[in-house]
C-alpha cells in the first residue's frame, strides 16, 4: 500500500495578491481581481480584463532583495520566486535540503513576457548589453534553475509544459517520486506571467471575453487570461509527523489521461474528462459520493464548459456536488491554474467554506446542473476535485481530502 | 463578383496549403466544412484571418464567423458588402 | 527498488542517414558553416494528409518519427506517451512572435500559436493513435529526455501489467535561433568543419544540431533490445562528480569498466565543458571503444537521443559505426554502453544500457 501523501506547505501569488491569506480573503469576499492591464504593455489593454498580478517586477524583485530595472530576471521567474519564498517558510531550508527534495516546475511560455520585448533587439546586428541576459531566458526551464539558485538550493528538478494542465501534472509527478523513494518531499507547481505573445495567441482562437467571464453560463463567450505562481509542499504523512509540520491536507488521488480528440478541443462528449475523473477516483478509492466540491477547470470557453459539465453530470449521476469555477477571481493563469486551484481547493477544506461562481445568470443548455454561485460556509467538506485540461488533450484531476 | 470569387478561392487554398488544388476544384456553392473539404474550426480561424488581413474585416466571434464562411460565394457575398480594403 | 526497463524499437530522424535506411550513417553527411540539419523525409506516410498541410517542419519530424518507432515496435495504441523537449517548434513561435510584432498585435494566425505550445507533438502522437493514456511533455533544457526516460521507467514500475510507453524527443535549429545564440557564446569562431570539430577542443563553442529520437520502453523483456539498467542526471555539475557518477554506476550494477564494451561520450568542442570527457580517454584500458557523437548530429538540449539511436545500432548489429569510434577497443561484442552526455547550460547525465540477454 503506498504511503499518503501530504500537503505540509503553500505559496501563492494572483491577481488576487500575495499570500494564501489574501487569496482566501478574495474569495471569500468574492472580490475577482480582474483589471484591464496596468504593466503589460499591449495594445489590447483597453479591450480585454486580466488577471494580472498587482505588483510590477521592480516591486516583485524588491520583495526577494534583488535588484531593481534590467535585473535578468523574467516577470515569470520572479512571479515564482514570490510564491517560493511563501511555500520555503513550511519547513527549515537545511533539513529540506540535507534530506533530498524534488523542485517540479511548470510553465507555458518561459520568459516570453521578458523576451517578446526584447526580440527584435536579439535579431538586430547591434543587441545592446542589456538584452544579452535574457538570451537564455526564452524556454520553460529557466524559472526552473532560476528559483533554486536564488534560494541556494540544489534539489532534483524537472520543468513539465502541458499548457493548461501543466501544474496539475507537477503535483502528480512530485507524489509519484516520492512514493518510489526518489526523493523525501517535492515543491510542485507552476508559474506563468501575461505576455502579448500568450494574449494574442488565445485572441486569434477567439475564445478570449472582452466581459468578465462566465463560466457554466449559457452566455459564455471566452476566457479571461491571468497569470500566477504557486507552490505545494508534498511529503509522506510519517514524515511530517516525524518533523511535527502542520498536515494541511491529503493528497489523496490523481489521474492524467489524453482526449486523442483534437488538438486544441475537447471531445464534445467530455469523454476525456468524465475518464479522469473517474481515475482519480479510483487511486483515491473513493465513491462520486465521497466528493463534496469540484474546482472546476472551467474557462468559460463554448467547448471546455460543455465538456466537462457533460462529463461531471454523467459522472456524478444525479448527485453534482457543489462544484465552481474560481477563474473569474484569478483569470486563466495557465500553466499555474493548476496548482493555483489546487490551493483553493485545499483553502476551501481548511476553511470549510465552497468558493462560488461568478458572472452566472443564465442555465447552460447543455446540461441541468448548476455551478454554485453563493459562498457555503461550513460546508462540511471532506473531499475536493479539482480538474485541469489543456490543449494537446491533457487532462489532469486531483482530489485532495481533509487532513 | 466572378473575379473575386476566382482570387478568394487562391487565397483560401493558400492560406489553408490546401496543396495541389487549384480554383477551378474549388465549387462556388459546395460546403467548405463538413464533407467536401474537410476543413475543420482552426482552418474557419484562418480564414477569418484571410478576411482581415486582405478585406479589412474582422469578426470577433467564431460561432458568427463559421455562417460566413459555409460557401465561397456566401463569402464572396460578405466580402461585398463588408469589405473595408 | 525501481526496476530497469527495456527499449524494444528506436528511431531517429537526424543531420545523418538515420532514418528509413538499411545503411544507416552511409553516407556521413558533414557541414562547414557550424550548422548540422536534419535529414529531410518523406512525411506523408506517417501523418493525415488533412493535418500534414498546417504543420511546421518540427511538428512532421516529431510525429514521423514517433511513428516510425511505434512501426517498427508492433505496437499500435502505446499505453501512454511521453516526450521531451528543450526549446519545442521554435519555428512556431518565431512566425507567431515576428508576426506579432510586424503587425502591431492584429490579424495573427492561431495555427502557428496552437503548434509552438511545447506538448503539441504529444498531442498529435495521442491522435493518431487514439492513445488515451498517461502523456506527459518535460521541457527542462538537457535532462528533457531523460526526465522523459525516467517518467516511463516510474510507471513501468508502478504496474505489474506487460505495459509500452512511446518516449521520444525533439529540437530544431532555425536560422534565427542560431543567430540568436552566437550572441552568446554558443557557438565555435571561426567556424570549423563538423567533422574537425575536437581538432578545436581548446577553444569555446560547438556546432548547432537538431533531431528527433523516439524508443518504444517497456518492462517486457521479451523482444527487447536493450536494457536502461541506470541513468543518473547531474546539473552544476563538476567533473568530478560526473566521474564519482560513472564509478558508482559500475559499481552498483557490478561492472568493471573494461567490461564497458562502448562508451557514447557527448563531447561537443567547447573547451568549457569537455573537460568530463577526458577521464574516459585516459581511464579506460584498451578494452573499450570510446566514442563521440556530436560532430555528427552538432549541439542541441536532447542530443542524448541520437546516442540512443547510436547505441541501439550497436547492439543491433554487434558493431560500433567506424564514423564515431574515436579510441577502438579490442572488446569483440556489444554488452555494456556507456553514454555521458552533457548541455551547455550546465547538466550532464550518464546512461547504462545492458544489452538484453
Amino acid at each position: 500500500m503506498a504511503e499518503r501523501i501530504v500537503v505540509t506547505s503553500l505559496g501563492i501569488l494572483s491577481a488576487l495578491g500575495n499570500g494564501i491569506a489574501a487569496n482566501l480573503q478574495a474569495l471569500q469576499q468574492q472580490r475577482p481581481g480582474l483589471r484591464y492591464p496596468q504593466l503589460l504593455q499591449t495594445i489590447h489593454a483597453g479591450e480585454f480584463l486580466l488577471g494580472e498580478v498587482p505588483y510590477s517586477n521592480d516591486e516583485l524583485s524588491a520583495m526577494l532583495g534583488l535588484p531593481t530595472g534590467n535585473n535578468g530576471y523574467t516577470r515569470t521567474t520572479l512571479l515564482a520566486m514570490v510564491a517560493m519564498q511563501e511555500v520555503l517558510k513550511g519547513i527549515d531550508k537545511k533539513e529540506l535540503q540535507d534530506e533530498g527534495f524534488a523542485f517540479i516546475n511548470a510553465n507555458t511560455v518561459g520568459g516570453m513576457c521578458s523576451v517578446e520585448d526584447m526580440y527584435e533587439d536579439f535579431l538586430s546586428d547591434n543587441t545592446a548589453e542589456n538584452a544579452l541576459k535574457y538570451i537564455d531566458t526564452l524556454d520553460c526551464a529557466e524559472s526552473t534553475q532560476n528559483v533554486t539558485k536564488h534560494f541556494g538550493l540544489k534539489p532534483f528538478t524537472a520543468t513539465i509544459s502541458t499548457a493548461c494542465s501543466s501544474s496539475g501534472n507537477a503535483i502528480i509527478l512530485g507524489a509519484r517520486l516520492i512514493q518510489h523513494g526518489i526523493i523525501k518531499r517535492a515543491i510542485c507547481g507552476g508559474c506563468d506571467a501575461l505576455s502579448r505573445f500568450t494574449l494574442n495567441g488565445f485572441h486569434s482562437l477567439k475564445n478570449v471575453d472582452k466581459q468578465p467571464a462566465r463560466p457554466f453560463d449559457n452566455t459564455r463567450f471566452g476566457l479571461n487570461l491571468g497569470e500566477g505562481a504557486g507552490y505545494v509542499l508534498l511529503e509522506t504523512e510519517k514524515s511530517a509527523k516525524e518533523r511535527g509540520a502542520e498536515i494541511i491536507a491529503v493528497l489523496s488521488g490523481y489521474a492524467n489521461t489524453n482526449d486523442a480528440y483534437h488538438p486544441t478541443a475537447p471531445n464534445p462528449n467530455g469523454d476525456g474528462a468524465y475518464n479522469t475523473m473517474q481515475l482519480a477516483l479510483q487511486k483515491a478509492q473513493l465513491q462520486t459520493t465521497d466528493i463534496n466540491y469540484i474546482n472546476a477547470h472551467g474557462t468559460a470557453t463554448t467547448a471546455n464548459d460543455a465538456a466537462e459539465g457533460k462529463a461531471i453530470e454523467r459522472l456524478f449521476n444525479g448527485h453534482t456536488p457543489h462544484f465552481s469555477s474560481t477563474k473569474p477571481y484569478t483569470g486563466h493563469t495557465l500553466a499555474a491554474a493548476g496548482v493555483i486551484e489546487a490551493i483553493f481547493s485545499i483553502g476551501a477544506l481548511q476553511q470549510q467554506m465552497i468558493w462560488p461562481s461568478l458572472n452566472h445568470t443564465t442555465q447552460m443548455e447543455e446540461v441541468s446542473i448548476t455551478p454554485t454561485t453563493q459562498l457555503i460556509e461550513d460546508a462540511g467538506i471532506n473531499h475536493v476535485l479539482s480538474n485541469s485540461f489543456g490543449f494537446g488533450g491533457n487532462n489532469v484531476s486531483l482530489i485532495f481530502s481533509r487532513a | 463578383m466572378e473575379d473575386l470569387k476566382v482570387t478568394l478561392k487562391q487565397q483560401i487554398i493558400e492560406s489553408l496549403n490546401l496543396q495541389g488544388m487549384k480554383p477551378e476544384d474549388i465549387d462556388d456553392n459546395a460546403p467548405l466544412f463538413g464533407e467536401g473539404l474537410g476543413l475543420d474550426s482552426i482552418d474557419s480561424l484562418e480564414m477569418m484571418v484571410l478576411l482581415e488581413r486582405n478585406y479589412g474585416i474582422k469578426i470577433e466571434d467564431a460561432r458568427e464567423g463559421r455562417k460566413v464562411l459555409q460557401s465561397v460565394a456566401s463569402m464572396a457575398e460578405y466580402i461585398q458588402q463588408h469589405r473595408k480594403i | 527498488m525501481i526496476q530497469p526497463v527495456y527499449i524494444s524499437a528506436a528511431s531517429a530522424i537526424s543531420p545523418q542517414h538515420s532514418f528509413g535506411t538499411d545503411a544507416p550513417l552511409q553516407p556521413v553527411m558533414s557541414s562547414d558553416n557550424g550548422k548540422l540539419y536534419v535529414q529531410d523525409a518523406d512525411y506523408s506516410q506517417f501523418i493525415n494528409p488533412v493535418a500534414i498541410r498546417r504543420m511546421s517542419r518540427m511538428l512532421k519530424i516529431g510525429i514521423s518519427t514517433g511513428m516510425d518507432c511505434l512501426r517498427q515496435s508492433g505496437i499500435e495504441k502505446p499505453d501512454g506517451i511521453i516526450t521531451g523537449t528543450g526549446r519545442g517548434s521554435m519555428r512556431d513561435m518565431e512566425i507567431f512572435l515576428g508576426d506579432m510584432l510586424r503587425l502591431k498585435e492584429e490579424a495573427l494566425n492561431p495555427t502557428y500559436f496552437i503548434q509552438s505550445t511545447y506538448n503539441s507533438i504529444n498531442g498529435w502522437l495521442a491522435l493518431q493513435t487514439k492513445c488515451t493514456g498517461y502523456n506527459q511533455t518535460y521541457v527542462h533544457r538537457g535532462h528533457s529526455l531523460e526526465m522523459a526516460l525516467l517518467d516511463a521507467q516510474l510507471l513501468l514500475n508502478e504496474t505489474t501489467d506487460k505495459q509500452h510507453y512511446l518516449v521520444g524527443s525533439f529540437d530544431e535549429m532555425t536560422d534565427e535561433y542560431f543567430g540568436v545564440k552566437s550572441k552568446i557564446g554558443y557557438w565555435k569562431q571561426p567556424t570549423p568543419h563538423s567533422l574537425h570539430l575536437y581538432k578545436h577542443s581548446d577553444t569555446p563553442g560547438s556546432i548547432g544540431g537538431e533531431g528527433s529520437a523516439f524508443f518504444m520502453v517497456t518492462n517486457e523483456k521479451e523482444n527487447a533490445l536493450f536494457s536502461i539498467a541506470a541513468m543518473q542526471m547531474l546539473q552544476d555539475y563538476t567533473p568530478a562528480e560526473v566521474d564519482a557518477t560513472i564509478a558508482r554506476i559500475l559499481e552498483e550494477n557490478k561492472i568493471l569498466l573494461r567490461d564497458v564494451d562502448v562508451i557514447l561520450c557527448g563531447m561537443s568542442g567547447d573547451s568549457r565543458f569537455d573537460g568530463i570527457y577526458k577521464p574516459l580517454f585516459n581511464n579506460t584500458t584498451v578494452h573499450t571503444t570510446v566514442c563521440a557523437f556530436k560532430h555528427l548530429c552538432g549541439e542541441y538540449d536532447t542530443s542524448t537521443g541520437f546516442a540512443m539511436w547510436l547505441a541501439t545500432q550497436a547492439f543491433k548489429t554487434q558493431q560500433v559505426p567506424e564514423a564515431i569510434i574515436q579510441k577502438k577497443g579490442i572488446n569483440p561484442s556489444v554488452k555494456t554502453v556507456l553514454i555521458v552526455n552533457h548541455y551547455i547550460l550546465n547538466s550532464a547525465s550518464v546512461m547504462l544500457l545492458r544489452a538484453n540477454s
